[in-house]
């Protein structure tokens, strides 16, 4: 044991060859992380999924809802038909003043009472109206309570059919079977929860004003309060039919706002009822939409699940009406019919009978199974326990290049005066027969050649730098969530080509600091200061990242991939082409080198040029109406402040003419020469 | 002493000020936000449990009714008649400024120490994040933090009585103060000019003591009520709200029969500290101070933000020792790490429902021994320092623990 401690501390001490492991091991880290994620889909890594919840038995009971019920569901759809109005026409080429389509808003809303009044429950509706970029989104939402005949009105499921679903498609069968399920449900005495029967007009923003309201979060003056309200909500399903004939398959949809998943049971609920009892096939993130779709197992179609739900995660954004719920904590799925199959739209009531009654055995909020978990097929999953380690991992990497590069920051390197200048012929000697040599020689044989003399860092121009620069990164977030759209695409224009051109201009102005006597610590910052900013900066990046990675680890995940070139880069005093090359590299991985990406994608793939702004305005939405903050704060936020920094530093190589003996870089050289 | 006001002084000064102001008149919802977060405000020190007693007191009740107010009465009369911005921002600038002449009156026995520049360290309080925040959060620990402040000051100065009524000042607030007597004495003995003797200076103590909690007798009638809510809350520790010290989960977790014992234990541990480090350091009392307030932060019943402020505010007045430690960047990058993901694991715990009190009990785990390594690693960085006094020959040579 002493052995070993004097051999490390006499390694600590002055060994150059420590100091060029962390790099390696930053870059090994971030390899590590990403072969991790590669390695999920494998049938070792992920797992079959099962119902933790013993309460549910799911597909246990009979489902009657059939036979008559499917000529009561026609007569809805065509009651229905005549109210749609110039809504049906969902190409939206027809213009119509402001004033028709709330008349039209108005009668839906009537007749959709109407009909569940005639059902036996008690209705009421909600007026809301969000403004987000400049655009009004308003609408009314519609809904009916069935108390309990078993329950105390203390707990309550919402089932939820959209007017709309999120692609726009005019939701044509699921409302009137919604209408339906209501009034097969009245007839049933055996409900212990009430149900809550909730049609909004479109699937981001009704969802999102019903349940504010329900909760009492909402602002009053855009949003209407609740008058009619039922106990703690324990789960939603909404429903999403959105043609008339039938169906193939069911897809899930489960992602909510900001990440965050529903309880792995309801999920699998869902799953065991359609595939085991009503024999429907399930699809999860498109999966219909493959090339090679039959082979759901094969491992290029786990892994492109597991990449579209990881991406769907870190976006943050709605998925289906489902997700607003999820800011609440209640777990909620969307099932969207999908195909041309022999599936009618029975089965699908059918289901959503099975999976109310296996929610209404629930004596408690379920939370036996997972709440962090990545699909890759509907019955295949990872917990977080087996992926979390990736993201981890490469925010560690950022973090050991901080602790490495400030190691570097506190030391200057100097020759030592040579004392054996036999070794040194020696060496010399060594270095022209080879490598074979190298090996032969003891380690101990080694006497440092460098010299550390310690130095006092400087901290205050570095953490005054990033300071500022994080702060400043909140303007280009105000802008984004306040401007209309008009304005957006211009100011955005100017951000992106300004974010090219500044690290630049700070490297630049950094060095021509004024030398003043009020303020010493802000003067032209020295080499080691260089060094500081970087390290500071990577152990913030590394610090948000693994924060990020417990609140939404898909987002963390991409993050960190995209930030790699940030650890590695550096200044190359001097200049040349290899600081223009490492320039280059870091504008196209960077926020503005992501952005036109995608306008160029949008533009020669799809032919849009509004791609960017879209998505923008979706984000801007996003950030108004679901509080929906991960890819905002974290691509302003996070990423382009710590690229600002890299960038910046790189560009500092233009423009100081350092000496490199003083360069702590020249460790590195040094030490390689030593060794060899 | 007064401060010289040159430009830098006043910037520093009316920039903090400003800031405050600012944010506090900006945007009103983040005190509300601030204040309700459990890393700022804990039962004793929340805002929003004092609005609720002076909502009691104005209203002829006695403000210990219902069980949420655990503070002295003495800040309701505060508070009844000034507007509360104004009294955070003004004390936390008097703190500053106290600091300010501590740090300029400061002379420390070793050749490493260089005259401070008092506004550096008044701006190193002013702009600390954890102090700007318990600010905004209107922590009523700031009260607390001004009478220990104010006690070093004038034992520095050589004001015994204005020191021992400042510090029964802080014991009347919240208790836990009572245990910075001893080095704040030896402070104030140490002090040449001073001639007054110890049992006379610790009479007086006990006075001013007497005289505040009389002084409650003429506020509130329920002068039990106010003993057994405010010190008794601290003693006994009730309210077991999450906090970012040690406590309260242990005290949520322990079977109710070893409850007493373990609080004789913890408080055992707290006091413990006292007599050891007064004697060992006794040529520098105000590390002392600093070391124990460093520990207060960890060990205390109820710590929050506003109290690792009070330690970080004192802790620059040790730079010169920065070259003696050895663990700075660790205990920092634990700080930053614990500080984030506080607030992280809370909100996953309490809103999004995916974890739980694990989670953030972890956390402040994991914060608490970056303090507790901060604090040792200074310790440690002073004791080498008196080492190296008395052992010139062994400058800058390593040394290992046998």
């Amino acid at each position: 044991m002493g052995l070993i401690r004097n051999s490390i501390s006499r390694l600590r001490k002055d060994d150059p060859r420590l100091l060029r492991i962390p790099p390696y091991l930053s870059a090994l880290c971030i390899l590590g992380g990403i072969v991790w994620i590669l390695l999920l889909p494998l049938n070792e890594y992920s797992r079959q999924t099962y119902i933790s919840e013993n309460a549910l038995l799911p597909g246990q009971v009979h489902t009657y809802f059939g036979g008559s019920e499917q000529n009561v569901f026609r007569a809805y759809r065509q009651e229905l038909a005549t109210v749609l109005g110039p809504a049906s026409t969902s190409s939206g080429n027809v213009t119509i003043s402001k004033k028709e389509e709330r008349d039209w808003e108005n009668k839906r809303s009537v007749k959709i009472q109407e009909l569940f009044r005639n059902a036996g429950l008690k209705t009421a509706s909600q007026h809301y109206s969000y403004t987000s970029s400049g655009e009004t989104y308003e609408g009314v939402n519609v809904y009916a309570v069935l108390h309990a005949p078993r329950g105390d009105g203390t707990e309550a499921i919402v089932l939820l059919a959209p007017l709309k679903n999120i692609d726009n498609d005019l939701n044509t069968n699921g409302v009137p079977l919604l209408i339906s399920l209501a009034r097969y449900f009245k007839r049933w005495s055996l409900w212990s929860k009430d149900i809550i029967f909730l049609v909004t007009p479109d699937s981001f923003a009704g969802p999102q004003a019903w349940i504010d309201a329900y909760h009492s979060t909402h602002d009053p003056r855009t949003v209407e309060d609740l008058s009619l309200k039922s106990g703690a909500l324990q789960a939603a399903v909404c429903i999403d039919y959105p043609f008339e004939h039938r169906f193939e398959t069911l897809h899930i949809a489960y992602d909510g706002i900001n990440g965050a998943l529903p309880n792995l049971d309801l999920f699998n609920t869902a799953v065991t009822i359609a595939s085991g009892q009503m024999g429907i096939g399930t699809s999860i993130q498109f999966q219909h939409t493959y090339t090679d779709r039959d082979s759901q197992s094969s491992y290029p179609s786990r892994l492109q699940t597991l990449v579209r739900g990881m991406a769907s995660q870190a976006l943050g954004q709605a998925t289906g009406p489902h997700s607003s719920f999820m800011t609440y904590h209640i777990d909620a799925i969307t099932l969207t019919a999908i195909g041309q199959g022999w599936q009618d739209e029975m089965a699908f009531g059918r289901t959503i009978e099975s999976i109310c009654r296996s929610l209404n055995n629930l004596l408690e909020k379920l939370h036996q199974s997972f709440f962090f978990y990545l699909l890759m097929q509907s019955n295949r999953f990872v917990s977080i326990g087996t992926y979390l380690p990736s993201a981890m991992v490469i925010a560690a990497a950022y973090t050991i290049m901080a602790i490495y590069l400030w190691v570097l920051s506190g030391y200057r390197v100097k020759e030592k005066p040579i004392v054996a200048v036999k070794g040194k012929a020696e060496q010399s000697g060594r270095e022209k027969e080879g490598d074979a040599d190298e090996q032969t020689r003891p380690a101990f044989e080694y006497s440092p050649k460098v010299e550390f003399s310690p130095l006092d860092r400087r901290l205050v121009l570095p953490i005054t730098l990033l300071a500022a620069i994080h702060l400043a990164s909140l303007i280009p977030l105000y802008l984004l969530t306040s401007l209309t759209l008009k304005a957006i695409p211009s100011t955005f224009f100017l951000l992106a080509s300004f974010t090219v051109v500044l690290p630049i201009i700070l490297a630049s102005a950094l060095p021509e600091m004024p030398n003043n006597t009020t303020l010493p610590a802000v003067a032209a910052p020295t080499n080691e200061q260089y060094v500081l900013i970087k390290s500071l900066s990577l152990l913030l990046l590394g610090l948000f990242l693994t924060v990020l990675a417990t609140l939404n680890f898909s987002l963390s995940m991409f993050l960190g991939i995209v930030c790699i070139p940030l650890a590695f880069v550096d200044r190359n005093p001097g200049g040349g082409r290899a600081s223009i090359l490492q320039y280059l590299l870091l504008l196209i991985f960077s926020p503005t080198g992501l952005a036109a990406g995608l306008a160029a994608y949008g533009f020669f793939s799809i032919g849009r040029n509004d791609v960017l702004v879209d998505w923008l305005q979706k984000l801007a939405f996003g950030w108004d109406v679901w509080w929906s903050w991960g890819v905002p704060v974290g691509v302003l936020c996070i990423w382009l402040p710590a690229w600002i920094v890299g960038a910046t530093l790189v560009a500092t190589s233009w423009f100081t003419v350092g000496s490199t003996q003083e360069n702590p870089r020249a460790v590195k050289k040094l030490s390689t020469s030593r060794v060899r | 002493m007064a401060i010289s006001l040159d430009r830098k002084t006043a910037a520093i000064y009316a920039g903090a000020a400003l800031l405050r102001l600012l944010v506090l008149v900006a945007f009103p919802d983040l005190s509300d936000f601030l204040g309700e977060q459990v890393e700022i405000s804990t039962p004793i020190s929340s805002f929003k449990r004092l609005q609720e007693g002076l909502f009691l007191y104005q209203h002829g009740l006695s403000p210990y009714d219902g069980g949420v107010y655990h503070q002295a009465p003495l800040l309701l009369v505060i508070f009844e008649i000034l507007p509360s911005a104004l009294v955070f921002v003004a004390l936390d600038l008097s703190n500053a400024a106290s600091l300010h002449m501590i740090a300029e009156g400061l002379h420390l026995p070793t050749p490493r120490f260089r005259k401070l520049d008092g506004s550096i360290i008044a701006a190193a309080y002013l702009f600390n994040p954890f102090t700007i925040l318990s600010c905004l959060g209107k922590s009523t620990s700031i009260f607390t933090n001004t009478a220990i402040i104010q006690a070093v000051l004038n034992a520095q100065s050589g004001n015994a009585f204005r020191a021992m009524f400042s510090l029964a000042i802080g014991t009347y607030l919240s208790m836990y103060p009572g245990l910075l007597l001893p080095p704040t004495l030896l402070m104030i003995l140490k002090n040449k000019s001073q001639s007054t003797a110890g049992p006379i200076l610790i009479m007086s103590y006990l006075g001013a003591l007497a005289a505040l909690l009389s002084a409650t007798l003429v506020l509130t009638d329920g002068f039990w009520d106010f003993i057994s809510s405010c010190y008794g809350a601290q003693l006994t520790v009730t309210d077991l709200t999450p906090n970012v010290g040690l406590w309260w989960y242990f005290f949520i977790e322990i079977f109710d029969s070893f409850r007493d014992f373990f609080i004789g234990v913890f408080w055992l541990h707290l006091a413990g500290y006292v007599g050891g480090l007064t004697l060992r350091l006794q040529d520098q009392p105000l590390f002392v101070i600093t070391s124990l307030l460093g520990l207060f932060a960890i060990f205390k019943p109820y710590p929050s933000i506003a109290d690792v402020s009070l330690y970080l505010g004192f802790l620059p007045m040790y730079s010169h020792i920065l070259p003696l430690t050895r663990y700075t960047f660790i205990a920092a990058s634990v700080l930053l790490y614990s500080t984030l993901l506080g607030p992280a694991f809370y909100h996953l715990w309490i809103y999004a429902g995916s974890g739980n009190a694990n989670f953030f009990y972890a956390i402040t785990l994991v914060w608490s021994l970056g303090l507790t390594i901060l604090v040792g690693d200074t310790l440690f960085a002073v004791l080498r320092d008196e080492w190296e006094i008395e052992r010139p020959e062994m400058r800058g040579k390593s040394v290992r623990q046998i």
